[in-house]
């Protein structure tokens, strides 16, 4: 193994081994944020696929989480005893379905056409959640409760326990991430790179870019259904704001903020909006103000997102600049 | 029968004042490829404009001046010093600025009013009902409906008798062209976002005294207005008009016959819309 080799890949190991250790050291209230931040994790990078990687911006991503959501909490109420692994497949089953249903009319459009109509439809399903209280019980939500887990040697355990709770999450966004990784890997994910930077170059070098695009979408729509699942484990509750456009426009902050042009970014992102809203939301009620104002500094001055300063290229961007401006 | 031609009414009074958020939010799209989210923020400063003047000066008409004055500039502001500099970026990130705006001043808002409804009084000159098909309808109401119609005409004769009005039709078809003609576009452009802020604002003053104002009420015409310009065609403004008015209808004959399907009747329609014309009732380009 190079001296490359073992920088490239140490920091990845580095990084699984500070996750799986993460609740052994911090406290116990920060494993609770920690194990949101999972969420939110698997969440933006299946979001990022779109934005990143195909060039798609959906402004109403928010319907195949709130989707899986949803199919989460009546599994655990109305099937209780499933094997979790059967629910979030479950959860990430419903999210692909209905982003290949909202897919069907919406990839054909680009750009602000494209955002639009897929916040109009996750809007439609918000009204449906609102309005069918038989089923979602509208506006007051519907209580879960977290069920056991069985692993082979260590029998039953509860989720109730925190810790637990963490690895579990943990799992399933390792597996989350590792399929969209594997994906952009596949000849199918580097033809939709292709399609983000010229559509109609790609449809005459043969690439049918309908279906493709509708992959992708209906793929980003599986992992974010399986997101919108753990949300619902770890909260022990769903409501509407799992569905609402405020979901869908904070996972476009988080992930622009992040930086959409790199695979970790979106990540970034999202550890970056969580720890400021938890330091922040101690001390003032408008911690919203103060992000809004990041997000646009971000928009206005750091083209690549926040990961962009962690690169080479990034800082010889920043002090290009003020060569420039001196 | 008497029913429904006041909630016929009802209808177009809304329709009418979604209208004219709509209006600038499609120019602006036209001319710039731009959606410019921010556009209801304008309206809902446009509504706290006239709360705060109203409580301190006891004038709603002071606040129908002012009130759109000061958002207008707000928007030529934000137009010179944000959204030019997002402009070298792509439509990708003029939409992120005005989606980040939208949030910040959102929050603003909540910072400087609270998160409470405020109650803006109806002035006293349009206070009361007027007997109608047989059943009484407020005052206020109609003056909403007139007064927008008011600025129906005006703009329309703008846009189509005068000079500027053709610079920025001829802008909205191809910005490119009329600038290698020697138009200032960027200069045209930046009245035409700041007259669309405007009339946003304008929107939220008259819509103070009849909705109330509360920080929720950009979010809730933002969606009416999406639905309104995709329904119409971005960028056209008798699409706009159409749709709006149709939007107000729906939703107030939804809430007559269906109250629980109401809100779903919109996104069901703008679905069906597009399905059939997916660029929109009178759009052109996509």
């Amino acid at each position: 193994m190079s001296k490359d080799m073992v920088l490239e890949h140490g920091w990845k190991v580095l990084l699984g081994a500070f996750l799986i250790l993460l609740p052994l050291i911090v406290p116990e209230m920060k494993v609770h944020l920690a194990t949101e931040i999972l969420v939110f994790c698997l969440f933006a990078i299946a979001f990022n696929l779109l934005l990143g990687y195909t060039g798609l911006l959906p402004f109403g991503f928010a319907a195949m989480f709130g989707v899986g959501a949803y199919a989460t909490a009546l599994m655990f109420n109305h099937a209780a005893g499933t094997p979790l692994a059967v629910v979030i497949l479950v959860a990430a089953a419903a999210g692909f379905l209905t982003a290949l249903f909202i897919g069907a009319f919406c990839v054909r459009l680009g750009g602000t056409y494209f955002a639009l109509l897929t916040l109009a439809f996750q809007m439609f399903f918000y009204a449906v959640a609102m309005k069918w209280r038989e089923v979602t019980n509208g506006d007051d939500g519907m209580g879960v409760t977290r069920p056991e887990v069985w692993l082979p040697g260590l029998g039953n355990l509860s989720l109730m326990n925190i810790h637990t709770l963490y690895w579990v999450t943990l799992f399933f966004v390792a597996i989350g991430i590792t399929l969209a990784w594997l994906f952009l890997k596949t000849p199918l994910g580097n033809s939709v790179v292709s399609m983000r930077e010229n559509d109609e170059r790609a449809a005459f070098l043969g690439y049918n870019v309908f279906i493709t695009k509708l992959t992708v979408f209906a793929f980003a729509g599986m992992l974010a259904g399986a997101a919108g699942g753990l949300f619902v484990l770890y909260h022990e509750f769903v409501a509407t704001t799992a569905i609402d456009s405020n979901m869908s426009f904070t996972i476009v902050l988080m992930t622009i903020v992040g930086g959409s042009g790199r695979f970790m970014g979106p990540i970034l992102g999202v550890v970056f909006f969580m720890l400021f809203q938890d330091w922040l939301s101690d001390l003032t009620d408008h911690w919203w103000l103060y992000f809004g104002i990041c997000f646009i500094i971000v928009v206005l001055y750091i083209e690549g997102g926040l990961i962009s300063l962690f690169s080479r290229e990034g800082l010889r961007v920043i002090f290009k600049r003020r060569e420039n401006n001196t | 029968m008497d029913i429904y031609a006041i909630q016929a009414l009802h209808g177009l009074v809304y329709g009418m004042l979604l209208f004219m958020v709509a209006s600038g939010l499609t120019l602006v799209f036209g001319m710039m490829g731009v959606l410019n989210l921010a556009n209801a923020s304008f309206y809902m400063l446009g509504a706290y404009m006239a709360y705060t003047i109203t409580l301190y000066l006891g004038s709603f008409w002071l606040s129908l001046v002012v009130g759109p004055l000061v958002v207008g500039l707000l928007g030529v502001v934000i137009e010179r010093f944000l959204l030019r500099k997002a402009h070298e970026r792509g439509h990708v990130a003029e939409l992120l600025l005005t989606f980040g705006l939208f949030y910040v001043i959102g929050e603003l808002v909540r910072l400087i009013w609270g998160s409470n409804p405020l109650p803006v009084a109806v002035p006293d000159i349009l206070k009361g009902d007027i007997p109608l098909f047989g059943m009484t309808y407020p005052y206020y109401r109609l003056f909403i409906l007139c007064f927008s119609s008011l600025i129906l005409v005006v703009m329309a004769l703008v846009l189509m008798k005068t000079r500027i009005g053709i610079l920025v039709r001829a802008a909205v078809s191809d910005a490119e062209m009329v600038d290698s003609l020697g138009t200032n576009v960027p200069l045209v452009f930046m009245g035409v976002f700041g007259g669309g802020a405007a009339l946003a604002g304008m929107a939220g003053v008259i819509a103070a005294p009849f909705l109330s104002t509360y920080p929720g009420m950009g979010l809730d015409v933002l969606m009416d207005c999406f639905v309104i310009i995709v329904i119409g065609g971005f960028g056209s403004l008798f699409g706009a008009l159409l749709s709006a008015v149709m939007i107000g209808e729906l939703q107030s004959f939804g809430v007559l016959w269906i109250p629980r399907l109401a809100l779903v009747f919109q996104f069901l329609f703008m679905a069906v819309v597009l399905i059939v014309r997916p660029t929109g009732l009178l759009g052109e380009k996509e």
